[in-house]
């Protein structure tokens, strides 16, 4: 083995898209939603329930799967007012969670994105990059969790897998 | 086995605890830990150990490091490269090398024959020669003739790794100037990369007898890396290039020996906040006839030699010179018991403090060097004073020239900073930055080591943001550097090399200029001199003086070549890492890539990197019969194919169909609620982006589907629209490719199928018409079908999330099982696509088309007054020449197959093509191939005929409209 890291394909979880101002979106969600972080690119948490900060106006909602169906009755994606858009996303991402003592030479290898903690701190969640395809990437205990397009995760995993072995 | 003849008794920075073997060119040798191939075969008295590239004209290790022109060598065995360059070859035990370009040998070389014809094949001789009756003839030969080293035939056993890192200052070079910057960015607190192309730190002091703070360099060099190493904030990468500078400091180390033993290399792409380039400075050739013969040596080389290998890379010396630096050269081989014949500088007058560093030296001031006496090594040299007067011949078996140092700028003038001409350096130096970079120590002009070192703490201090602070730097001695240039000897001509590694020669230059190609780029591409693998470090500048000299200008005048990365070579595994083999380029999965594998499917891409099934042979079929069944099984009866790939997108917002209107070239805004509408996209300039369907979801909401291989392009596409060009208007874009996967079932049974899956959707045509979707259930799962088609059947896209895509499937096949429902691959829905002509995109749009030479005039709509791309359609057509149009074809000999993209000419003549074969089929509704084409004026030719050109055949075939099935749309509508 190059590198003493272990790779975890997770399971899916629920998800949200969310675009449109934090005013809108506090109004028309209400406390569903984990409070708005202050900066851009952060994630803040809440009762099982994640909200990162993706881009301007743009947010993304992460919950255990079970909560899926009580969050799309609550947050009713297709009666969102008009400028403000809810789109359930759940199946469109693969979880990969990088963990062990080695994982910062993986994610060297995986990322162009600055991990330094100075740069890329607790709390910090961003769409970035992982050799080549686009990834939204956020610290967890003892590593990193990557997510990218379901599509490849077959393909990813097979590279990750190859770094780290 | 050959005896270590030149070896230095003591010193060195070997280790003579740890003798190595090797081989060379069949002959065993030993060495030591700490030698390079090169030092090791110098020690072993190997004079001859390359073969030059042109001539074959034998050549013996020049310089020390990577500036090393003319010996290259290939590795064998585990560690198998090509063209390395020997100085650069770490000895290992086992290490077996061979000199490239050489049969048998580098000492006895058959192609030696080329110097015999050396006056025949001067800089382009080839140009001007192998023209008739075509290059290509020659060109195999003559490139095996002055060949480098073959690829490796086996793929190395190994890994290799490309990573990221992020620095707030990266240096390159751990000399004294990179050192000292490290050490001062360190303190600091920056993060720091610095990396160093030596196998140890340290740089020239490695080579050279000087002291810091009154002790050996070598020891602050040791407290600074140590220093270094105790920082965390601090990456020393040793034996690791920078090699390229990108845009935004975006910088390339290529890291040959990483500490992880599982890793051949790596190749760091590293981001830097500010750059010190510390590289150092390279010294030149001096340029008389014969200065190539084996026994030349670059003199700072020969100091390396003695001083960090403890070898004697001769017994006795003549050193030739235009500046100081030979000096303390001439004081260190002395020291190492080379008797010195004599020194000669071309100046007329020597500084004091260079004279007084070789009380006993004869020093033959206000002369040059005219030719060089001995075939297979220099036995002596001839001297004459360059005013005019006798000549002496020197006897010697090493002869250290130096022509000068020049700032090694590579890194500074890739990052597209300037570089300018230094009078009292004779060379070029870095001026302005336009990257934040800044240069130091000598790589800066700056050549005594006092001023080095504290230049290497300026510098990081300005690049720390506080270049008013002063950091206490240790004293160094060192003597001044002062130059005055020798460009060519006099005589130097045919054997007087610029180009070591390429053998250019004076007169290839002469030539080069005579022939009219007077700028030194042209000069530099006709000659090849400066585009080696070593491009040209000894020999540019040099080349750059000969050419002032012929053109009577100043150097400045004559300008400098583009410095392109890569500053050493870089191995392909570093660069590529780990993504090699299998993994090289992303594939995509869709949610039944397992079932598509487990039923005998052939897969491969098609589009976007997505693995389809191409076609699920039965055993004993051929492909063509695989195709047929399928293909015929959904005009007949009912097949099903795995859609996921297509692209799909949620557009919301008040403007949203405001947006749509304006993207697509028909009106969006006016669909009512469930129904949808097939558009054509277009660019700025007018030609076709993509196609697709899109619905309406609700007042404000619409479901937009768009070609696989497009999904991204339009995505971005939209958001650039919106974001550049509309920021105000109110629409939100969400990907939903991944959200919903599809499976579609096609055929005159599709119906019945879907039916006996089980849905609460009312399936009847009246309740759900072509082009509509419905929001349901089927199979107990959640889903939206859709009534498109593109296949020209009866066709239901049912959409479901991905995840429950395998049992909606697997109820499909059970529930069609009774109506010999079949799965499709892409290879079937390209024939249901042609025969029914359908576009796809790649095949009919290819770049030059518009929507009226496709005969889709219709969905260019006239009531809008502006669309994206229309002005473009319009511009382009008022000029009223000949459009290329889609029309059908039908090979008179309905058995012969025509290859897709095969051209169109008038009559089947040699001539300019009139258009071309988009694609080609086995039709199943006509039982003979058919195919599309785009033909200059095509429709107005339908009826007609027109010609196939092959290499090897004509094939006539007959035109007609571009819709062989249901031309009504009658099946799909039902």
């Amino acid at each position: 083995m190059v590198y003493d890291v272990t790779i975890t394909r997770l399971p899916m979880r629920a998800l949200f898209d969310l675009t449109g101002s934090r005013e809108m979106l506090s109004q028309c969600c209400g406390d569903l939603l984990p409070p708005f972080s202050a900066q851009p690119n952060r994630m803040s948490e809440s009762g099982g329930r994640r909200l990162m900060s993706t881009g301007p106006d743009h947010w993304l909602l992460m919950a255990p799967l079970d909560d899926e169906a009580a969050l799309a009755a609550a947050l009713q994606p297709e009666g969102a007012p008009q400028d403000i858009a809810i789109t359930g996303l759940s199946d469109t991402l693969t979880f990969f969670a990088v963990t062990g003592r080695e994982v910062q030479e993986v994610m060297a290898v995986a990322s162009p994105l600055d991990l330094h903690p100075a740069s890329f701190p607790a709390d910090a969640a961003t769409w970035a990059e992982a050799f080549g395809i686009k990834a939204l990437i956020r610290r967890i205990d003892d590593g990193f969790e990557i997510a990218i397009d379901r599509s490849y995760a077959d393909w990813f995993e097979d590279v990750l897998k190859r770094v780290v072995v | 086995m050959a005896a270590d003849t030149h070896r230095l008794p003591e010193g060195g920075r070997i280790d003579r605890s740890r003798p190595l073997r090797f081989c060379f060119d069949g002959r065993d040798y030993t060495g030591f830990a700490g030698d390079t191939l090169a030092s090791a075969l110098l020690a072993n008295g190997v004079r001859i150990a390359a073969r030059s590239f042109k001539y074959h004209r034998p050549r013996g290790i020049m310089g020390a490091g990577v500036e090393e022109p003319a010996v290259l060598v290939e590795l064998e065995g585990d560690a198998a490269s090509g063209n390395r360059p020997a100085t650069t070859v770490p000895l290992t035990d086992g290490l077996v090398a061979r000199s490239v370009n050489t049969w048998p040998s580098a000492a006895f070389d058959l192609g030696a024959v080329n110097q015999l014809l050396a006056r025949f094949i001067p800089a382009g001789f080839y140009y001007k020669t192998f023209k008739w009756p075509n290059w290509h003839l020659y060109e195999p030969a003559i490139r095996r003739a002055a060949g480098l080293a073959a690829a490796p035939t086996e793929p190395p056993k190994g890994a290799y790794e490309a990573r990221h890192a992020h620095a707030d200052i990266l240096i390159a070079g751990a000399g004294p100037a990179g050192l000292m910057a490290a050490l001062v960015a360190g303190r600091a607190g920056a993060r720091v990369v610095i990396a160093d192309e030596g196998t140890e730190a340290g740089g020239s002091l490695l080579n050279r007898r000087l002291k810091i703070g009154g002790k050996p360099a070598m020891d602050w060099v040791a407290a600074a890396v140590a220093e270094l190493a105790m920082m965390k904030n601090v990456t020393h990468l040793q034996n690791a290039t920078v090699w390229a500078y990108r845009e935004h400091n975006l910088m390339m180390v290529h890291e040959r020996a990483p500490e992880n033993p599982a890793l051949l290399g790596r190749n760091w792409r590293v981001r830097a906040g500010q750059v010190i380039t510390a590289t150092g400075a390279i010294e030149r050739m001096m340029v008389f006839e014969g200065n190539d013969r084996p026994g030349v040596m670059l003199a700072s080389a020969a100091q390396a030699y003695v001083n960090r290998w403890a070898v004697q890379p001769g017994r006795r010396a003549v050193i030739f010179t235009n500046n100081d630096s030979a000096y303390a050269v001439a004081a260190d081989l002395a020291q190492a018991g080379i008797g010195i014949a004599a020194l000669i500088d071309s100046r007329d007058d020597i500084p004091a403090h260079a004279r007084a560093l070789v009380p006993g030296v004869e020093v033959l001031a206000g002369h040059a060097v005219t030719s060089v006496q001995g075939n297979r090594r220099v036995r002596a040299i001839t001297a004459s004073p360059i005013r005019g007067g006798a000549a002496r011949r020197l006897p010697c078996d090493l002869f250290a020239v130096s022509g000068g140092w020049n700032p090694a700028v590579h890194l500074y003038s890739q990052s597209r900073s300037r570089i300018v001409w230094d009078e009292a350096l004779s060379s070029f130096t870095p001026g302005d930055p336009a990257q934040p970079v800044r240069a130091a120590g000598a790589a800066n002009g700056v050549f005594e080591l006092g001023p080095v070192l504290a230049e290497g703490a300026a510098k990081a201090n300005a690049a720390l943001g506080r270049a008013s602070q002063v950091v206490e730097v240790p004293k160094a001695d060192d003597a001044p550097y002062t130059i005055s240039p020798l460009w060519t000897a006099p005589g130097a001509g045919a054997k007087a090399f610029l180009d070591i590694q390429n053998d250019v020669t004076v007169a290839d230059i002469e030539l080069a200029l005579r022939e009219g190609y007077s700028n030194i780029e042209h000069v530099k591409r006709y000659t090849t001199g400066g585009m080696g693998i070593d491009q040209g470090k000894t020999g540019n500048v040099n080349i750059i003086g000969a050419v002032a000299e012929q053109q009577g200008k100043a150097p400045e005048e004559v300008g400098v070549t583009t410095f392109r990365p890569p500053y050493t070579p870089v191995e392909f595994g570093a660069i590529a890492g780990r993504r090699a083999g299998p993994v090289v380029l992303p594939y995509r999965h869709t949610p039944l890539t397992g079932w598509h594998k487990d039923h005998g499917a052939v897969m491969y891409e098609a589009g976007a990197r997505w693995r389809r099934p191409g076609y699920y042979p039965r055993p004993g079929e051929s492909f063509q019969d695989t195709v047929n069944r399928e293909a015929r099984c959904v005009r007949e009866g009912v097949g099903i194919y795995d859609g996921a790939p297509l692209g799909k997108y949620e557009i919301k917002g008040p403007d949203a169909g405001a947006f749509l209107d304006w993207i697509y070239t028909n009106v969006m805004s006016s669909l009512k609620l469930g129904d949808g509408r097939y558009g054509l996209m277009l660019t700025d300039d007018g030609l076709i982006l993509d196609d697709g369907v899109s619905f309406r979801l609700a007042g404000d909401r619409f479901f937009m589907s768009t070609s696989t291989g497009n999904a991204d392009a339009v995505g971005q596409h939209m958001e650039r629209l919106l974001q550049i060009e509309r920021p105000d208007w109110r629409v939100k874009i969400t990907n939903v490719t991944g959200q919903w996967a599809n499976a579609t079932i096609c055929g005159p049974k599709a119906r019945e199928v879907v039916a006996a899956i089980g849905t609460d959707i009312d399936l009847s045509p009246d309740a759900f018409p072509f082009m509509t979707f419905r929001d349901g259930r089927i199979a107990d799962l959640p889903a939206r079908i859709a009534r498109v088609s593109f296949t020209g059947e009866l066709s239901f896209e049912v959409n479901v999330r991905p995840r429950d895509l395998p049992a909606l499937w697997d109820a499909a096949m059970k529930a069609g099982a009774p109506f010999g429902i079949t799965p499709v691959g892409s290879e079937a829905n390209h024939v249901l696509r042609v025969e029914k002509g359908f576009l796809s995109l790649g095949h009919e749009v290819d770049g030059t088309v518009d929507a009226h030479d496709l005969g889709m005039s219709w969905v260019m709509s006239k009531k809008k007054p502006d669309y994206l791309g229309k002005r473009s359609v319009d511009l382009r057509r008022s000029a009223g020449r000949p459009r290329r149009e889609l029309v059908g074809i039908r090979p008179l000999d309905p058995n012969r197959q025509v290859p897709e993209g095969a051209p169109l000419t008038p009559g089947g003549r040699k001539e300019a093509t009139e258009g071309f074969v988009t694609a080609c089929v086995w039709s199943v509704v006509e039982n003979r191939w058919l195919g599309l084409a785009l033909l200059t004026d095509g429709r107005a030719r339908i009826g007609g005929r027109a010609h196939v050109r092959l290499p090897d055949a004509v094939i006539e075939v007959e035109l007609c409209p571009p819709v062989f099935h249901d031309p009504k749309g009658e099946r799909l509508r039902s």
